[in-house]
């Protein structure tokens, strides 16, 4: 089967080809550096979330934490622009690829969950043992959510079936 | 100065650093001396720290007298193949020191006898041992004056034992290779513990810079363990993959960078927990602003750990800038 043109007219598109095939170092690598940091902030600021209301560092007073919800929406604003301009840089590469779909919907669902710590944990004016007892689930899905979007994200460095459209 | 020269300044630090570690660690039992054991814990996390650009900067030693018909190969694998193992042992040494001055600070225990303390015992005189092997071996390719036999590859009794267990070298890279889903499981570890790294460290370090004051100095120390754990994880995973494809490496200028910011790193925690900066951490109740150390400290912290991440993003893009 042949993949769709229209990943082929993406590709040939002069900024698709810059984002690829350019020496700068403010090209490619630059995109994938920033979807990086932006990974450290989403999934850094969350998991220190996570960790506590599973109840790590319980000295840590929980209603603070709120703070990191800003943070993790910042590393999320990067990765998602970051995210499309690496689709643009290799089209075929990520939407051929069945493991570019499964991080899609970990990070769908993750990013769900960030919303139910928010609206449910943090902003329903609950005590901290009834924070902790409500978002606990909803912690231990993050962690995994985020495991499962990282190693998804990792694998389609090495298990692409095309790295460009095929000619 | 290149990478040979920066091998044969660094290789002294593992071997002579464990023997006076060891040796004060030792010491303090017999003296029961608290402090006199903290400084030597001290100094084996470091020297496991140190380990690393000795053992990353001898493919490029390799690199330097290869061609030269003096020397032989089979030396330079025998002593490659002890490195190898010395430095899993160092880095074990390096983790349980952590491990028992983050259990002292915690607990004050009256007990001279843990099984902390035992396993760091254990695990420092070996790596003593297998740190004077890398030594002796290491010496072996470029002195024939210290040969003791002709053929130094033939070994006898301890020698030959210890060489059982160390890996050969190229079969050890073939291992790493072995499949791309071990890689990526690899690389899958090195980016979990940086998100689990700079999430802990991070928060830290920005209520200490001022963010979110209502957030206490201590409370916020309690994560450490999750961060040095985070830290163990890609030191593990970097050093695997450094043995899968040495050369990629070795010869990249950001791969260096990035190796002198986490040594840079060691250096911040160090002036961290041996200045004022981390009492004033610990006292640092809700509402409170931080002194200037520890901001100081806070600042090059954060700005270190991105830095490694920028570094080693870049390392592709810059492979084979050493020559």
């Amino acid at each position: 089967m042949v993949p769709p043109t229209f990943l082929r007219t993406i590709e040939d598109s002069g900024f698709s080809t810059w984002l690829r095939e350019s020496e700068s170092p403010f090209a490619f690598y630059f995109v994938l550096l920033f979807h990086t940091f932006g990974l450290a902030l989403l999934v850094g600021a969350n998991t220190v979330v996570d960790l506590r209301i599973l109840g790590v560092a319980r000295d840590i007073p929980l209603a603070p934490l709120k703070r990191l919800f800003r943070i993790m929406w910042l590393g999320f604003g990067i990765n998602a622009l970051t995210g499309v301009l690496l689709i643009i840089a290799y089209p075929t590469k990520a939407l051929t690829n069945p493991v570019f779909y499964l991080k899609l919907t970990c990070i769908a669902f993750a990013i769900w969950i960030v919303t139910l710590l928010k609206d449910r944990v943090f902003d329903a004016d609950l005590d901290e043992p009834a924070m902790m007892a409500r978002g606990a689930t909803l912690a231990k899905w993050s962690l995994l959510l985020w495991i499962g979007a990282i190693t998804a994200g990792r694998l389609l460095a090495y298990t692409y079936r095309y790295l460009t459209y095929p000619c | 100065m290149n990478l040979a020269h920066l091998h044969l300044l660094l290789n002294h630090f593992p071997i002579i650093g464990t023997i006076v570690a060891l040796g004060l660690f030792i010491a303090s039992f017999i003296g029961k001396n608290d402090d006199l054991k903290r400084s030597s814990l001290i100094i084996f996390a470091a020297i496991a720290l140190l380990t690393l650009p000795t053992f990353f900067s001898g493919i490029g030693a390799q690199r330097a007298i290869r061609r030269d018909p003096g020397v032989s190969t089979a030396l330079i694998d025998r002593h490659e193949g002890a490195a190898m193992l010395a430095v899993f042992f160092m880095l074990i040494t390096g983790a349980l020191a952590l491990i028992e001055l983050w259990r002292r600070r915690r607990i004050a225990t009256e007990k001279p006898w843990s099984g902390t303390l035992l396993a760091i015992l254990l695990f420092s005189l070996l790596t003593a041992g297998l740190m004077a092997r890398v030594g002796t071996t290491g010496g072996d390719i470029r002195h024939p004056e210290i040969w003791t036999v002709k053929d130094m590859t033939q070994e006898t009794g301890l020698s030959a034992f210890v060489h059982i267990f160390e890996p050969t070298p190229s079969k050890f890279t073939d291992l790493m290779l072995v499949s791309k889903y071990w890689w990526a499981f690899m690389m899958d570890l090195h980016f979990i513990g940086l998100a689990l790294l700079i999430g802990m460290v991070g928060i830290l370090n920005l209520r200490v810079l001022g963010f979110e004051k209502r957030l206490t100095g201590a409370s916020l120390h309690r994560l450490m363990p999750w961060a040095m754990a985070g830290f163990g994880i890609n030191v593990l995973t970097g050093t695997l993959a450094f043995i899968g494809m040495p050369s990629y490496y070795a010869f990249d200028v950001a791969f260096w960078l990035k190796i002198l910011a986490v040594m840079l790193l060691g250096l911040n925690a160090a002036v961290f927990y041996l200045t004022d900066a981390f009492q004033s951490v610990e006292r640092l109740g809700p509402g409170e602003d931080a002194p200037r150390l520890a901001k100081l400290v806070a600042g090059s912290s954060l700005f270190l750990w991105f830095a490694v991440i920028t570094l080693g993003r870049y390392i592709q893009s810059y492979a084979d800038t050493i020559h």
